[in-house]
C-alpha cells in the first residue's frame, strides 16, 4: 500500500469517528425540545418566546458537533496530512 | 491528482463530492494580473446574483409610496419593514430597535436568499467559509463596539479578568471562540447538506428518484431557512449580552 492510499483510508476512518461527536448534541437538543414541549403544554401564551429561547438554546448545543463536522470536512476536502513529508498531493 | 475542491477519496472513478470550494476560471484575467489560472469563486458570482435580486426587489417595493398604503406592493413593504422592527424589538428592546432593524433585516434577507441559492443552481454562498466568517467578523466587531460604548475600554479590559484572574485565557477563547463557532455552524449546515446530497446521489445511482427530493427539502429549504433566522437571532443575542447597561 502506498503512502497516499494509507493517508486516505486513515483519513476517511478519521473523519467517521470525527462524527460520533454527533451524538451529545442530538441528546441535547432532544432535550431541549422536549422541555421547551413541555413548557409550551404548560403555558401555551408563551410559545413565541419559549420557541426563540429554544432555537437559541439547540444553537448552542449544536456548537460542538459543528466542530466535529468541520474536522470531518477538513480531513475530506482539505486533508493537512497529503503533501507532507513526501506524501503525494 | 487531488484539487482541494474534491473529494480525497474518489480520485479514482467518476464520483466527486464538491468541497468548500468551486472556482470559475477566468482566461481573460491571465494577461492581466500575470497568473497562471485566474479564477473566481462561484460563492462571489452567486453573491453577486443575491445582491441584484436584493437590490431589484426592493427598488421595486420602495418607490412610489404614499402616506396612505394604497398598492399591495406597498402593504407588503410596510409589513417587512414592521416584521424586522418587530422582531429587533422583541429580541433586543426599545433601545437598540432604531440602529439595528435595517442591518438585522438586510442580513436576514441576504443569509436567507444565500442559503436558498442552491435551489436555482448556484452555489450557496453560505457553504464557503469566507461568506459565512467575514459576517461573523461583523458581529463580532458590533459585539465590540456595544462592549466599549457602553462599559468603556477600562470596563472591556476589565471584564477579561472577571469574576476572578485566573479567568483571564477562557474569557480570550470564549470571546473568540463565538464567531468562529457562528461561523462554522452556518457553513457546516449548508456544505453538509450539499456533503450528503452528493453522497445520497451517489449511493441510488441510476435508481435517484423521489428520495433526494425529500432530503433536499429538509437540507435546503427548512435547513436554510431555520440557519438564517438563528444566525440572526444569534447576533442579536451577542450583541445584547454585549451590553454592560442592560
Amino acid at each position: 500500500m502506498d503512502n497516499l492510499g494509507f493517508v486516505a483510508g486513515a483519513s476517511a476512518i478519521g473523519a467517521g469517528l470525527a462524527m460520533i461527536a454527533g451524538l451529545g448534541p442530538g441528546i441535547g437538543e432532544g432535550y431541549c425540545g422536549g422541555k421547551a414541549v413541555e413548557a409550551i403544554g404548560r403555558q401555551p401564551e408563551a410559545s413565541g418566546a419559549i420557541t426563540k429561547q429554544m432555537i437559541i438554546g439547540d444553537a448552542l448545543a449544536e456548537t460542538t458537533g459543528i466542530y466535529s463536522l468541520v474536522v470531518a470536512l477538513l480531513l475530506m476536502f482539505a486533508n493537512p496530512f497529503t503533501g507532507m513529508n513526501g506524501i503525494a498531493k | 491528482m487531488i484539487t482541494p475542491g474534491t473529494m480525497l477519496l474518489a480520485e479514482e472513478g467518476t464520483f466527486t463530492v464538491e468541497g468548500p470550494l468551486r472556482s470559475i476560471p477566468l482566461p481573460f484575467l491571465n494577461d492581466i494580473f500575470g497568473e497562471e489560472n485566474a479564477c473566481i469563486a462561484e460563492s462571489v458570482v452567486s453573491q453577486w446574483v443575491v445582491m441584484i435580486i436584493l437590490a431589484v426587489v426592493f427598488f421595486v417595493l420602495g418607490r412610489n409610496l404614499k402616506l396612505k398604503p394604497e398598492s399591495k406592493r406597498q402593504i407588503l413593504a410596510e409589513w417587512i419593514v414592521g416584521f424586522f422592527s418587530g422582531y429587533v424589538e422583541t429580541s433586543m428592546g426599545t433601545r437598540y430597535k432604531k440602529s439595528y432593524a435595517p442591518y438585522i433585516g438586510a442580513l436576514f434577507c441576504f443569509c436567507i436568499l444565500s442559503c436558498l441559492m442552491g435551489l436555482l443552481g448556484l452555489r450557496n454562498p453560505t457553504a464557503d467559509v469566507s461568506v459565512t466568517g467575514s459576517w461573523a467578523l461583523i458581529t463580532f466587531t458590533l459585539v465590540l463596539y456595544t462592549k466599549i460604548k457602553t462599559g468603556g475600554f477600562k470596563g472591556y479590559m476589565k471584564s477579561f479578568i472577571e469574576p476572578m484572574p485566573f479567568m483571564l485565557p477562557f474569557n480570550i477563547i470564549g470571546d473568540f471562540a463565538n464567531p468562529i463557532s457562528q461561523a462554522m455552524r452556518l457553513f457546516g449546515n449548508n456544505l453538509s447538506g450539499i456533503v450528503i446530497g452528493g453522497l445520497i446521489y451517489y449511493a441510488l445511482g441510476s435508481f435517484a428518484i423521489a428520495v433526494p427530493a425529500v432530503l433536499s427539502l429538509y437540507f435546503d429549504l427548512f435547513s436554510a431557512v431555520i440557519q438564517s433566522y438563528i444566525f440572526v437571532t444569534l447576533t442579536m443575542s451577542y450583541v445584547i449580552m454585549a451590553d454592560a447597561d442592560a
